[in-house]
């Protein structure tokens, strides 16, 4: 384990479905904040995100058809450990995460506690985050945290960073949201070390319209029990 | 006993229904396992419409529910919710394998583009 981890050594890896209006300058954000490796995978969009993405200055991969969050979040892993990279940050294609943060996230994994570093928006109170999003965020945690050992405080939160570890042991079979719940009970079952670090957050109402709702939860919450219940060996 | 005209019309359907899987089965389009199935299913649809009061009775005997209808009832709904399974099952097994499909080809694509 590397007593540092520079910028360098991580790609950060964005998974986007119909993100064209932000992903440029989510990533043109990210890249001033001094990562240079940028790895946008397109979830099969239907605007320009690809080109978008490329103009901003990351790479990209392009699914052919809509597969979900989880799927894509697999993708890039794959594509990691295909090429050897130590470390990945994932973050949300919206705006809503500070790449800023991922210093502190760094500088905890580099004392080698950690293989997965969750940036939480609740470990620290902050009350920046709208009263819905926490309200789905408790119950996911509540229903998450029943099949760990330990209790998490923000098991969807989409902005993590891995290390090699990691990336070569997670096999993630949800296409959905859901794969933020089984990255974290599948991280226990291969006795990976999960730390928290806290992260802020900035919603807008772009990022608002984005990711789960009361509808894609219930969706969520079916796929986890059914991955979980009913296909254990996965 | 007295004889309805569904109990000509249904086991003539069941009887092209098991042609056509036999059909199917000759020219390898089926294969064993779903063509017993089909046989299976058509022949039980077929001995029940020729002799309704007797089967719904056995099955009502068999489960101690007491009458023949609401037998009926059990058993078609028990069926039904056994398909909904397996479709259920039978689609997740096919989106995940769509997944892969797409991953693969994603990742192929990117290494193509990379070579260049």
């Amino acid at each position: 384990m590397p007593a540092i981890i520079k910028p360098e050594d991580i790609w950060v890896i964005i998974p986007a479905f119909n993100e064209g209006p932000v992903i440029r300058g989510v990533v043109a954000h990210i890249r001033q904040c001094g990562y240079p490796n940028i790895l946008v995978v397109d979830d099969g969009s239907t605007d320009d995100t690809a080109a978008q993405a490329e103009l901003g200055g990351a790479m990209v991969i392009s699914h052919l058809v809509n597969r979900g969050a989880g799927a894509v979040a697999q993708t890039g892993l794959y594509y990691a450990r295909k090429k050897g990279i130590r470390f990945v940050a994932q973050m949300d294609a919206d705006g809503q995460h500070h790449p800023e943060d991922l210093a502190r996230m760094m500088t905890r994994m580099a004392k080698g506690d950690c293989d997965i570093a969750i940036g939480s928006r609740f470990v620290e109170k902050k009350g920046d985050v709208p009263w819905i999003r926490v309200l789905y965020n408790q119950i996911s945690n509540v229903f998450t945290n029943w099949f760990c050992r330990r209790w998490y405080s923000d098991t969807q939160s989409g902005f993590r960073l891995l290390n090699r570890h990691a990336i070569e042991r997670l096999e993630l079979h949800i296409d959905g949201f859901g794969y933020c719940s089984e990255m974290i009970i599948q991280a226990e079952m291969l006795n990976l070390k999960v730390a928290e670090i806290p992260i802020s957050v900035s919603y807008t109402d772009y990022s608002m319209s984005k990711g789960q709702n009361l509808h894609t939860g219930v969706i969520t919450a079916i796929n986890l029990i059914w991955k979980l219940v009913f296909t254990p060996k996965n | 006993m007295d004889f309805e005209i569904y109990q000509l019309i249904v086991p003539l359907i069941g009887l092209v229904f098991i042609m056509n899987m036999l059909r199917r089965f000759a020219l390898s389009r089926a294969g064993w396992q779903e063509t017993l199935l089909g046989f299976g299913f058509w022949l039980g649809v077929i001995l029940v419409a020729i002799f309704p009061d007797t089967i719904s009775n056995l099955i009502a005997r068999i489960f101690g529910i007491k009458s023949n209808i609401n037998a009926i009832i059990f058993f078609c709904l028990g069926l039904i919710f056994f398909i909904q399974y397996k479709l259920f099952f039978m689609i997740k097994e096919q989106q995940s394998a769509l997944t892969r499909l797409t991953r693969k080809l994603a990742l192929e694509e990117n290494a193509k583009e990379e070579n260049q």
